[in-house]
């Protein structure tokens, strides 16, 4: 059965979503003229495509409005899949954007005589709680982690913990606020993820949108 | 904690159900059940609780995590409550209907109660409603369950239902003929899960080329089972395959309408599943209406007869539903005589009494929520 609601795109804000709107154009989709003002206060988008309409939302809850089914599609980091382990997403599509990685830093004074062999249990601030429990629990260390929003390299220096576990791209800012990189943890790239239930209950659309970014992606 | 908090607040996950709703559910389980009874599935009405080790035996086992635990008093042996319905059914064929002529079909409905809800269904407490055919290995008796719950769902009113087939042996197949290694195995798995191709690309194997093809087919039903059998599958695998198109043909040639998908690599919650399984879906409804497939019953000394079977998750069921339309009651204003009021329940009526002299009885009929009252001998609708 048909079903007249258009599908929902969701692309996060901010540092991917300049990289991801050459690919979509690339893939013949161009939002109303509105997605480019940043006076807009709108957050749902039309495009050149009836059936689609995008949504702008933070990276992480792309991911959830995906999960839950209120968006059909999206773009999200894998660090950010990983964290939620969401069952219901699929990320069937790597679109080699964003590119960063997950690493464990310390300050570079502490790092020199640490042996992380050594350590039973570490105390760790992050904005990623599940992906650091998981990996350190994977070589017998107890995480405890204190959840961060953002600004996670201040933590070191003011005192919060020692350790921390954030996304890391040119590592700049580690070197900004005196940190070392000491463990890669995972690479992370932005995928197009969709919704379990809407890729079975409406297979030939969302089928062809990510038919038609693989194609993209492929050309390079 | 306040009195109100004290008195009215549930436990995390459960909920009292009201008019209309309740009332809704099970007309609507009525209707599932009453599709399976048309087809020859009879009925049968296992307890809440027993014993852990018959409740966890086989099939059971993967329920362990979500199964809720109490001592018996009398026995000092551990029971569970039921978190699933479907192995109190395997053991009701495996024992209890043993000797009873095959293949048997049995149908049930009831509530089960989990540990935990999960991010889909944060219920803790919800129904099935589901059909188990026992003793064939028939393709036939594939596409009779998977025909007879997709008829069952499109009774009860739900649009558009699309059942998405798999192979859960398949992927298993598929690494030991190539002999990836186990730790090999676990990362392709979690990349499986997530249908993540560049993850399975990552993960170099002998297996991965066929892998990620498998990923690829996955689509509407036709071109997905085209798609597999270009793959360079193991031979047993491609029995599987080829069963799987027999299955759909004999669907589209009875429901048309029905959207049919296939998924190779599905593997979620089907760990006991040894063929052909499946799972409803239905527009803008998160999670599955239902699922179920293909497995071994276990009898005694290691006895095993073919069995497929479903259950169907009420709550899915329900959000698939449009609401229901609010029933027609007619109000019989005080002093309607008791052989009057039984008459028009006869007529097929809902009847609303008015205990009180001296009231209006429009007024009393609205305030009461009926559609209808009755004025003199008349039945005066109002509004």
């Amino acid at each position: 059965m048909a079903d007249p609601a258009p599908l929902i795109l969701a692309l996060p804000n901010g540092r991917i979503l300049k990289e991801v709107m050459p690919l979509l154009s690339r893939a013949g989709i161009v939002p109303e003229p509105a997605f480019d003002d940043p006076a807009a206060r709108q957050l749902s988008f039309a495009t050149n495509h009836a059936e689609l309409s995008l949504v702008r939302a933070r990276s992480f809850d792309v991911a959830t409005f995906v999960a839950f089914g209120a968006a059909q599609l999206g773009v999200a980091g894998n660090d950010v899949l990983m964290e939620f382990a969401y069952s219901e997403i699929y990320a069937p599509l790597d679109l080699k954007i964003g590119r960063c990685h997950l690493a464990l830093a310390e300050p570079e004074a502490a790092a020199k005589d640490d042996d992380p062999a050594r350590w039973s249990e570490v105390l760790v601030a992050t904005k990623y709680p599940e992906i650091t429990r998981r990996h350190f629990a994977a070589r017998g260390v107890q995480a405890e982690c204190i959840k961060l929003n953002g600004a996670v390299e201040l933590a070191p220096a003011l005192g919060l913990c020692r350790r921390i576990v954030d996304l890391v791209s040119t590592g700049a800012t580690l070197r900004a606020n005196g940190l070392v990189e000491v463990e890669r943890i995972a690479e992370v790239t932005s995928r197009l993820v969709v919704n379990r239930a809407a890729l079975k209950t409406r297979p030939a659309e969302t089928g062809r949108w990510i038919e038609r970014l693989r194609e993209v992606i492929d050309a390079g | 904690m306040t009195e109100l908090e004290r008195r009215a607040l549930l436990p995390a996950g459960l909920r009292d159900g009201l008019p209309p709703e309740a009332a809704f559910e099970a007309n609507t389980v009525e209707r599932l059940l009453a599709v399976f009874t048309g087809f020859g599935y009879e009925r049968v009405k296992p307890p809440l609780i027993e014993f852990e080790d018959s409740l966890l035996a086989g099939a059971g086992a993967g329920m362990s995590p979500h199964t809720f635990r109490l001592m018996d008093p009398i026995s000092q042996r551990m029971m569970g409550l039921r978190a699933d319905m479907t192995p109190q059914i395997a053991r009701i064929a495996a024992f209890r209907l043993g000797q009873a002529p095959r293949p048997l079909r049995l149908s049930y409905a009831g509530e089960v109660l989990r540990v935990k809800g999960d991010q889909l269904r944060p219920e803790r407490q919800f129904g099935q409603v589901g059909a188990e055919l026992i003793g064939s290995a028939a393709a036939a008796a594939d596409s009779e369950v998977i025909l007879m719950a997709a008829g069952a769902l499109t009774a009860a009113g739900v649009e558009g239902l699309t059942v998405d087939l798999s192979l859960p042996a398949l992927v298993t197949t598929v690494l030991t003929k190539h002999a990836v290694a186990e730790a090999d195995r676990v990362g392709l798995r979690q990349a499986l899960e997530r249908r993540d191709s560049a993850a399975i690309r990552a993960i170099a194997t002998p297996a991965t080329d066929v892998l990620d093809a498998l990923l690829r087919a996955a689509g509407p039903a036709r071109a997905a089972i085209k798609a597999l059998t270009q793959i360079a599958l193991p031979r047993e695998a491609l029995a599987e395959c080829r069963r799987m198109e027999e299955v759909v043909a004999a669907i589209e040639a009875v429901s048309p309408n029905l959207t049919i998908t296939v998924d190779p690599v599905e593997n979620r919650g089907f760990d006991y599943e040894t063929g052909l399984c499946f799972v409803f879906f239905a527009p803008g409804v998160r999670g599955e209406l239902g699922r179920g497939g293909r497995y071994l019953a276990n009898g005694l000394d290691q006895a095993t007869e073919p069995a497929t079977g479903f259950s169907l998750f009420t709550d899915s069921v329900l959000r698939a539903l449009p609401a229901p339309r609010p029933p027609r009651r007619l109000y019989l204003p005080h002093g309607t005589p008791a052989s009057e009021s039984g008459k028009w329940r006869r007529q097929g009526w809902t009847t609303v009494s008015g205990l009180d002299a001296g009231v209006d009885a429009k007024a009393e009929a609205r305030r009461l929520k009926c559609t209808d009252v009755l004025i003199g001998a008349d039945v005066v609708a109002l509004d």
